[in-house]
């Protein structure tokens, strides 16, 4: 069969050979002989084109190539003739069957080529006219050159039609304009866009771009096209020359990670364009498709299919321009906001495309928030995260250890979210410095598996910024809890703040009774002579005389006295006061500031508690007894009266200042101290994590200061209740003093009444005691009542002064008490003057 | 060959010579019935296409060259 088939086909080929020579219009009118050597060369010519392609180049599709045949035609302008081959066409492939042509495509396809080349072979345009259905010039003179045997006549369209001279005109017009060919152009723009100078469009430093040089001559229009197209080799090359520069400075550290980053994601998308550009190169040089050789037909590359290929890129690179100058002077987190904000665009185009590039620039964000949250640790070389510490001492390591830097911060990360990864990994190194606690490790991968992500690296992106949040709420609420569980069980913290309260601010009544007892008299020395020794000496005893002895040894030991610095004329009382040692970690809630206010308290309670120690005191020897009641019979009458009413007076004087003292310490004591404890008390049960306790414990100091008049509003307030105790004291000398002469009296009185035979064992008794034996003995009875007299005038009149003086004093003190706005202190006020006692006498009210 | 297939054949060629008139080819009957035999033998149309292109001008310098050289002997 084989056999058979290339014998048809040679004998064919022979047969067509002899048909196409005899064809030949140029032959002379000798008959072509087969066996001539002319012959038998085209013979060989033959076999050997057939030979050389094998295969088609296109897909045997008969109907496809109907259809092209039918555009071209139509294009040519004759539609009719298009309708009448699409007629024939569809005759011609209804025929199946034996006698019938199989490869219709084939068939097809042939004559489609034999017609466009001979279409073809009649054109001498440049390839600049593309756009122009092919112009012939010499159409008519080769349709004489045609000798149709015996084929039908087409009817030539008239020589003399405007439509073709026009055509040809412009043609003419085109070539001249056009010095360059467009395909030089074509390539030249295309190196444009890689960066590199071609032969005629140049980079022009002046006009900041690349420009075609006006020497060339090419249409306006052209030059328009060539410019636009360049814009992308513009934008290239701004965006190459952000990243060269970037690399420059890699080594001198001065890019961070996010930086180096963006760096690499927008390589990433060179390379992308640089494939395209490859491409693009390639079909550049390639023709159309047309397989016959001789053809030049238009290249498949030209400006406009260029400019359509360019939108996308164009797009893209525009953004990266953008971006790029954005981001030329920020670094870390803030580049990251600034190309987040240009995220926010609603092509989807843009928004694929930003959320690729933004995923690889935020992911070292990323692994520095994981790692800060899950370990405590601060990897940040180049200063671009959010978070910045300060090496500092262990106590103000929450504090100020760590700081949000709101300049770093990224626009999607909010600021609440920001305050709990800072806290989270304060909490963190927190524990790990100054608890010496090991167990926040395994709260770090319970949180991170609670979260559904790992805390191996890079398992968190942009995009997921729903996923970080959950996972530092999760991370976030273990440490907290973990903090809080250490903070109160190991390091017991209740138990110290209460400790404070009954020993700085002298909530344990029995202690402090006894303290003051003890060091009474010790602190009435000038300051500089009190050994600091023996009053710790004393604290102990105190302590182990109340009960005090009960509590903690640990708390006990933080317990210890201290002198302030004074001056000269400084009194102990001046200078004494109790301090707490509070070490780490607690020294984070109760630093140097904090320990000053408590010191500023404890000063007024304790010179609260020594004035009323004092009123009890004179309380103490105020009481009658039966020497005072027996003076009463032997005095004189106006002695008698005298004393009684001095005696009167100062009782009531003392009932007044008892009256105030009394509700002003239960005011301090139960209305200030006692509330805010409790206030304090259920904000510690709730509170969640340090930051908590300390601003509990910030507002329970602040109500107490505020409260008891040592804030700074109360400033004057404060100025006269101190002058009021001062009074009082002094009071209290002269109460003493008073019943100290009384007694004298009384004992003087007693001898001179005594039957004799007592007399001088009296006497004897009365002179061991008695400190001036001189000035009483062996005075008559006349003299004992005029001394008598005159001691109780002397002390009437200044218990009469005190008195007066005290009251204005307190009258002051009353009227100032509204003007305070706390609101607590009308209840103090309340308390002083419930009867109204005060207002009503008092004329300035 | 029975008439049928003949017949078919017949029209097929007649079809496919006004569709090559159409598009001007220039080719007559006889050389397109031999192009179609040889297309359905499976050669490639495309070569065929470069015969019919190349062949007339390939033997016109060998024939120019024959004149020549009768001219030659001539004179």
């Amino acid at each position: 069969m084989e056999e058979e088939d290339h014998q048809k086909v040679s004998d064919l080929i022979k047969e067509l050979v002899l048909r196409l020579l005899s064809q030949n219009p140029t032959s002379d009118s000798q008959p072509i002989d087969p066996n001539s050597t002319d012959f038998a060369n085209s013979l060989r010519y033959a076999f050997r084109i057939l030979s050389s392609r094998m295969t088609p180049s296109i897909a045997p599709d008969s109907a496809a190539i109907a259809e092209s045949i039918k555009r071209r035609l139509a294009t040519q302008g004759k539609s009719s003739e298009a309708l009448t081959f699409a007629d024939l066409y569809s005759k011609f492939a209804s025929k199946t069957g034996p006698g019938s042509v199989n490869n219709k495509w084939a068939v097809l396809y042939l004559l489609k080529i034999i017609a466009h080349d001979k279409n073809s072979a009649r054109t001498q345009l440049l390839d600049s006219s593309v756009l122009l259905p092919n112009l012939s010039d010499s159409r008519v003179s080769s349709r004489k050159q045609k000798g149709w045997e015996n084929g039908v006549l087409l009817v030539s369209k008239d020589p003399e039609n405007r439509r073709e001279i026009a055509f040809r005109e412009f043609v003419n017009f085109v070539k001249e304009e056009n010095e360059v060919r467009e395909e030089v152009l074509v390539r030249d723009v295309l190196y444009a866009c890689q960066g590199i100078d071609g032969k005629y469009v140049k980079f022009d430093k002046t006009a900041d771009g690349y420009v075609l040089s006006d020497l060339v001559k090419v249409p306006r229009a052209t030059r328009i096209m060539v410019r636009k197209l360049c814009e992308l080799g513009w934008l290239f090359r701004k965006v190459k020359g952000y990243i060269s520069e970037s690399m420059d400075r890699f080594p001198a550290e001065d890019v961070g990670t996010v930086g180096q980053a963006f760096c690499a994601a927008l390589q990433d998308e060179l390379s992308d364009y640089y494939k395209l550009l490859a491409v693009l190169e390639a079909q550049s040089m390639n023709p159309i498709p047309l397989v016959s050789e001789k053809v030049s037909s238009e290249n498949y590359l030209s400006l406009r299919r260029l400019s359509v290929w360019f939108a996308e890129p164009m797009v893209k690179m525009r953004l990266m321009a953008v971006l790029v100058d954005k981001c030329r002077v920020l670094r870390g987190g803030a580049m990251a906001g600034a190309i987040h904000l240009h995220a926010q665009h609603g092509d989807p185009l843009v928004h694929e495309f930003m959320r690729r590039l933004l995923r690889r620039v935020c992911s070292p964000l990323f692994e520095m928030v994981r790692s800060w949250v899950l370990e405590g640790e601060l990897e940040d070389i180049f200063a671009e995260f959010f978070v910045v510490g300060q090496p500092v001492k262990a106590e103000s390591l929450w504090r100020d250890g760590y700081r949000l830097h709101a300049g770093m911060l990224p626009s999607f990360i909010s600021q609440s979210l920001a305050q709990r990864i800072l806290r989270t990994g304060k909490s963190i190194n927190f524990l790990r410095v100054c608890c010496e606690d090991r167990g926040w490790a395994d709260t770090a991968t319970e949180a991170a598996a609670a979260a559904g992500t790992t805390t191996r690296r890079g398992s968190l992106g942009y995009g997921e910024t729903d996923a970080l949040e959950s996972l530092v709420d999760e991370a976030a609420k273990r440490i907290d809890k973990h903090l809080l569980d250490v903070i109160h069980i190991q390091y017991k913290f209740k138990e110290h703040c209460l400790a404070i309260k009954r020993y700085l601010l002298l909530g344990q009544g029995d202690f402090v009774q006894y303290l003051m007892d003890i060091v009474g008299p010790e602190l009435s020395e000038p300051a500089n002579t009190i050994s600091t020794f023996k009053l710790a000496g004393l604290l102990e005893t105190a302590i182990r005389s109340s009960n005090a002895q009960y509590d903690d040894p640990d708390i006990l030991d933080r317990l210890r006295v201290k002198m302030m610095p004074h001056g000269t004329g400084d009194r102990g009382w001046d200078v004494f006061s109790l301090e707490y040692d509070a070490r780490v970690p607690l020294d984070t809630v109760f630093t140097e500031s904090v320990m000053a206010r408590y010191l500023k308290i404890f000063n007024f309670l304790w010179k609260l508690r020594r004035v009323e120690h004092g009123l009890i005191g004179a309380w103490k020897t105020m009481k009658p007894n039966c020497i005072t009641s027996h003076s009463f019979t032997k005095l004189q009458q106006a002695v008698k009266l005298q004393l009684l009413s001095t005696l009167r007076r100062c009782q009531v004087l003392w009932v007044d200042m008892n009256h105030f003292v009394t509700n002003l310490q239960y005011y301090i004591m139960f209305e200030v101290l006692e509330v805010s404890w409790s206030n304090f008390l259920s904000e510690m049960e709730v509170a969640k994590d340090l930051d908590d306790l300390l601003a509990a414990h910030e507002k329970y100091l602040h109500s107490i200061v505020e409260k008891s008049l040592l804030g700074e509003r109360s400033q004057t307030l404060c100025k006269s209740l101190f002058v009021l105790f001062d009074l009082i004291l002094r009071f209290r000398s002269h109460a003493d003093r008073l019943y100290e002469g009384i007694h004298e009296l009384q004992a003087r009185t007693m001898e001179s009444s005594l039957p004799s035979r007592d007399k001088s064992k009296s006497r004897r008794q009365l002179g061991d005691k008695s400190s001036d034996p001189g000035s009483w003995i062996g005075e008559g009875r006349k003299a004992l009542t005029q001394r008598a007299g005159e001691f109780l005038r002397n002390m009437g009149l200044d218990l009469d002064a005190i008195a007066k003086e005290y009251s204005s004093l307190l009258e002051g003190f009353i009227s100032q008490l509204p003007v305070q706005q706390h609101v607590d202190l009308k209840f103090l006020l309340f308390r002083l003057d419930f009867t109204e006692f005060y207002t009503r006498s008092g004329p300035s009210l | 060959m029975d008439p049928e297939a003949a017949q078919k054949a017949r029209e097929s060629l007649e079809l496919a010579f006004q569709m090559s008139n159409i598009l001007d080819t220039g080719l007559d009957r006889h050389t397109l019935s031999v192009l179609i035999a040889l297309c359905d033998l499976g050669l490639n149309p495309e070569s065929l296409a470069a015969v019919v292109k190349e062949l007339p001008t390939h033997t016109h310098p060998t024939q120019q060259q024959q004149q020549q050289q009768h001219r030659n002997t001539d004179s």
